[in-house]
């Protein structure tokens, strides 16, 4: 019984998980797609996500939901300035995709460390207000992260709109399944690799935050440490279907969740670890693949 | 012995050792194009079993637990640690290497490199966990019983003949049909197949020869400092290296060995004399965004490296043996440099030609 | 089907008793088992709901120079992608001197003598001319890693035999002076004529050119085709070559093999295929 009520229990803590996660796996699926490459920088768009709001929260005195906004506009901008500035010398002359991961890597290490420079590897966190745990059910949740299951749901919505009711939406989709069909068919792709960073950027900012609320403190290198249960997520929902993220970020998310019921806690990301290395030695492609990759 | 004696020492002690781990490195990624971001791991367990094998039992050590501690001699312990990372390399590569494109091989790698370094930590009774292992009896020691002093120097001859003994091996590797396959691989794997070489043999081949020197290496380094627990081979220790050997010049040995010699000792070294901002994490950050740097603006300018790869030339003196042998032309049908008159000139994609070390161009 | 049942089916495909020319491959003469190098049987593909190749057979001549056309979309490139084991069949078997390829990987099929060209050039860029022909023959003892590293008597023999048959073979074709040249610094020409020397210099049984001659000038090509019908007769190489340029097809095939819509719907020299209402159907109901 007492097995029950902790499944149970850690089945709750893996949809908060999963929600975060739900969110940088759909920006991260998004640009993959889009790009074809993978982003090892991802994680840290992340981190900045969360220590602007923490700026805005702790040395501006603001609202933490301010700073949430202002984190996601800041990431978008800046991943938006890191494809100008530093992927697109790479990608206009067709660099192929290891040596652009090869890049996304030294980007990973000038934006983490210069984080770390800034902040140093102090444990920080926001002041905010959690709110008193309530019971539902058999679960327990603070009204903070039903808050933030709701942003994750809202925020869902708010893509599959994008996808399919805009032409923005439309082209991307387009360019994610095929690029060489998309771009015959006069869809400008830069624009949509442009809206894919700012886009991702901007869920990766969101994802960050809401990390942070869910955590008793984070550091510099949290959001790189978070990159391979993102990367676990994306692999098995399939590269470039935002749906099968999510699906990825469920899967993730609850099996880690309530794995800490029957192993030490410690080896928690070792779960999602042993997840993305099964999801790409059997089926790479993922459960809901748009285009066969691997 | 005076100090900056003893701090030049050290510096050979690692530039050598990085030197080999670079050369390991190179045969993986310079010849066949593998992206091993694990290779950090492979000098872990390199390290941690040749260490292990080498430590006496764990009643005798102070507050160590392990497993092995068998009180094993150098070179045994030596050989059997390279073969446990070329064991672990043969797995993951047998695997992975057959199914996946490079990208996403290079994933699985940082992953099960995670993995090791969290069951490492945590399962304590395996390799002393956080706190590592120390204490390792030195190679040879026991029967030369030279002075601390000495002993340092001789040391430094152990790794500077590791290091020769793995460059020529190296070389050999390179020069060798076996080392042309393997970058015709690196090249196009397709076109390679279509050859008739089995791809995925060639590659798995080069993942665990470049794990074995990295066991190699990865055993002096950690009898050399003694002290190892996981904290010193996080997935950032592989960045460090790759960026050595992408700075350095990958497919090129001797490129190699100088960017291990540039990146983690010039670079470890010279922070050193830079005022200490904060806490030792911080220096840390400095380095690691100067290697981000150095990664990127490396990429983009200098693909090849400081040192490029070696261009193979006919020589002079093979030609004119086989001079007398070639025939005019073997089926009476010449096709002539003005037939390609329409078609001459245009170079792919205008980009800059390749230049060799040498620098010269079509 | 054992090879005899077979060749009793493929006689009766030949015509009836009075030996007027079959309705459908339009051949009047008889193909023996034992001149057969490539029998393809009744391959399929298939990608999503598309057939790509629908039960496509058909055979290649040992010795010859046989030509594989077809209008757009006919399926012409899976087929070679599945001769040569590029793409796996869905079902179907592949007879390559009578036995079955259909189910080996590439190498396997290259090492037992096919090997093919691409149609957009790959060449090993980072490698010189001459190493791009060193790296071609597939049997060579420096490749396996012990032999390779030790440097044996035997490997340096060989590679010794293989840079004297590069050489002459870049002679021929006036590659010699970029033989110490990156591959990547070719005009696109001497990248084309770089591939032909280097699929030759596997010593192959049956060699596949994929659209050898597109976008090529006339002179150039005129040339090429010399050559190939040069290799043909002296070194016993058979060709089977996908081609739209119908003019090199006539000029260089003694048999042309028609696909349509993922299958083989004739076979014959060019002109009994302009006879032949079912091709002319295929050509101009693509228009």
């Amino acid at each position: 019984m007492a097995l029950l009520h902790t499944l149970l229990l850690s089945f709750g803590f893996g949809l908060i998980t999963a929600s975060i996660l739900a969110i940088a796996a759909v920006g991260l699926s998004l640009q993959f797609g889009i790009t074809n490459y993978i982003n090892f920088a991802y994680g840290d768009l992340l981190t900045f996500g969360i220590y602007t709001a923490f700026v805005v929260n702790q040395h501006l005195g603001l609202n933490i939901w301010i700073g949430l906004v202002i984190a996601v506009i800041a990431t978008a901008i800046l991943a938006w300035l890191i494809n100008l500035f530093i992927l697109r010398p790479f990608t206009d002359r067709g660099t192929s995709p290891i040596i652009m991961l090869v890049v996304t890597l030294g980007v990973s290490l000038i934006l983490q460390n210069v984080i770390l420079a800034i902040f140093s590897e102090q444990f920080q966190s926001y002041s905010i207000n959690t709110g008193t745990p309530l019971t539902l059910g058999p679960f327990l949740f603070t009204p903070l992260q039903l808050g933030i299951i709701g942003l994750a749901i809202v925020t869902m919505l708010g893509i599959h709109a994008l996808l399919h009711y805009t032409r923005l939406g439309k082209a991307m989709r387009a360019v994610s399944d095929s690029p060489e069909l998309a771009r015959i068919s006069g869809i400008n792709t830069r624009l949509v690799v442009n809206a894919a960073w700012l886009l991702a950027g901007g869920l990766a900012g969101l994802s960050g935050v809401v990390l942070a609320f869910n955590v008793a403190s984070f550091t510099p290198t949290v959001g790189f440490g978070f990159l391979f249960v993102i990367f676990a997520a994306v692999i098995l929902g399939g590269i470039g279907s935002p749906y099968g993220a999510i699906v990825g970020a469920l899967v993730v998310g609850l099996a880690t969740e309530m794995s800490a019921a029957f192993i030490s806690s410690e080896y928690k990301d070792a779960i999602a670890l042993v997840i993305l290395i099964i999801a790409l030695l059997i089926r790479p492609q993922g459960i809901f693949a748009s285009r066969g990759r691997a | 012995m005076p100090t900056w004696i003893f701090y030049l020492l050290t510096l050979a002690v690692f530039g050598a050792i990085y030197g080999t781990l670079a050369l390991g490195l190179n045969i993986q990624w310079g010849y066949t194009g593998i992206l091993d971001f694990m290779y950090i791991a492979f000098v872990a367990v390199g390290g941690y079993v040749t260490s292990l094998l080498m430590l006496p039992p764990t009643q005798a050590a102070f507050g160590e637990t392990y497993v092995l501690g068998l009180n094993w001699p150098f070179i045994p312990a030596l050989v059997v640690g390279g073969l446990a990372s070329a064991l672990l390399a043969f797995i993951v590569g047998l695997l992975s290497l057959n199914r996946l494109r490079s990208d996403y091989f290079a994933i699985v790698t940082v992953a099960v490199g995670l993995v090791l370094y969290t069951i490492a930590g945590n399962d304590t009774p395996l390799v002393n966990g956080w706190d590592g292992i120390s204490g390792i009896p030195q190679p040879f020691q026991s029967t030369l019983n030279l002075d601390a002093n000495s002993y340092g120097f001789f040391f430094l001859g152990l790794c500077l003949i590791i290091l020769i003994i793995v460059y020529i091996f190296s070389e050999r590797l390179y020069r060798s049909p076996f080392g042309r396959a393997l970058r015709s691989v690196r090249e196009d794997e397709m076109v390679a197949e279509g050859l008739g070489k089995n791809v995925f043999a060639l590659r798995l081949k080069a993942f665990v020869i470049g794990a074995f020197i990295a066991g190699i290496g990865g055993s002096m380094l950690v009898i050399y400092v003694d002290a190892f627990n996981p904290s010193a081979w996080t997935t950032g220790e592989t960045f460090f290296l790759w960026a050595a050997l992408l700075l350095g010049g990958s497919a090129n040995n001797r490129g190699a060995m100088l960017g291990a010699l540039i990146v983690p000792v010039l670079f470890a070294e010279i922070t050193r004399f830079l005022p200490t901002f904060g806490s030792p994490q911080v220096v840390d950050a400095f380095r690691y965004i100067a290697i981000g740097i150095l990664l990127i603006l490396t990429v983009r300018f200098r693909p090849q490296g400081i040192i490029a790869e070696k261009r193979f030339r006919v020589r002079k003196s093979k030609l004119q043996r086989l001079e007398s042998a070639l025939a005019s032309a073997s089926t009476g049908v010449q096709i002539t440099d003005t037939d390609l008159a329409d078609n001459a000139g245009i170079l792919p994609d205008g980009n800059a030609p390749l230049q060799s070390e040498e620098g010269k161009t079509l | 089907m054992s090879s005899e049942t077979r060749q009793n089916e493929r006689e009766d495909n030949q015509g009836d008793r009075q030996g007027r020319p079959h309705p459908i491959t339009g051949t009047a003469t008889m193909k023996r088992a034992d001149k057969i190098i490539l029998d393809a049987r009744d391959m399929v593909k298939s990608f999503g709901g598309l057939r790509a190749v629908d039960n496509c057979s058909f055979t290649v001549t040992r010795g010859s120079v046989t030509g594989l056309i077809g209008p757009n979309g006919a399926g012409k490139s899976t087929a070679a992608n599945l001769i040569t084991g590029f793409i796996r069949a869905d079902s179907g078997n592949i007879l390559f001197e009578g036995k079955d390829i259909a189910r080996l990987s590439i190498h396997h099929i290259a090492r037992r003598g096919l090997t093919r060209t691409f149609q957009i050039t790959r060449e090993l860029e980072r490698m010189t001319v001459t190493e791009n022909l060193l790296a071609a023959p597939h049997n060579q003892l420096g490749e396996s890693f012990w032999p390779g590293l030790l440097g044996l008597p035997a490997v340096r023999r060989q590679e010794d035999e293989n840079l004297k048959r590069a050489l002459e073979l870049l002679r021929d074709f006036d590659l010699y002076h970029l033989r110490d040249e990156y591959a990547g610094n070719l005009s696109g020409g001497q990248r084309r004529l770089l591939e032909l020397a280097r699929v030759v210099m596997t010593q192959p049984k049956l060699l596949l050119l994929d659209e050898p001659f597109a976008g090529i000038n006339p002179v150039l090509a005129s040339r090429l085709s010399d050559y190939v019908e040069a290799l043909c007769k002296e070194k016993g190489i058979t060709f089977l070559i996908i081609e739209h340029n119908l003019a090199m097809v006539e000029r260089l095939c003694n048999t042309v093999i028609v696909m349509a819509l993922g299958r083989a719907i004739a076979e014959g020299t060019m002109a009994e295929l302009r006879q032949n209402p079912a091709v002319v159907d295929a050509y101009l109901g693509e228009g």
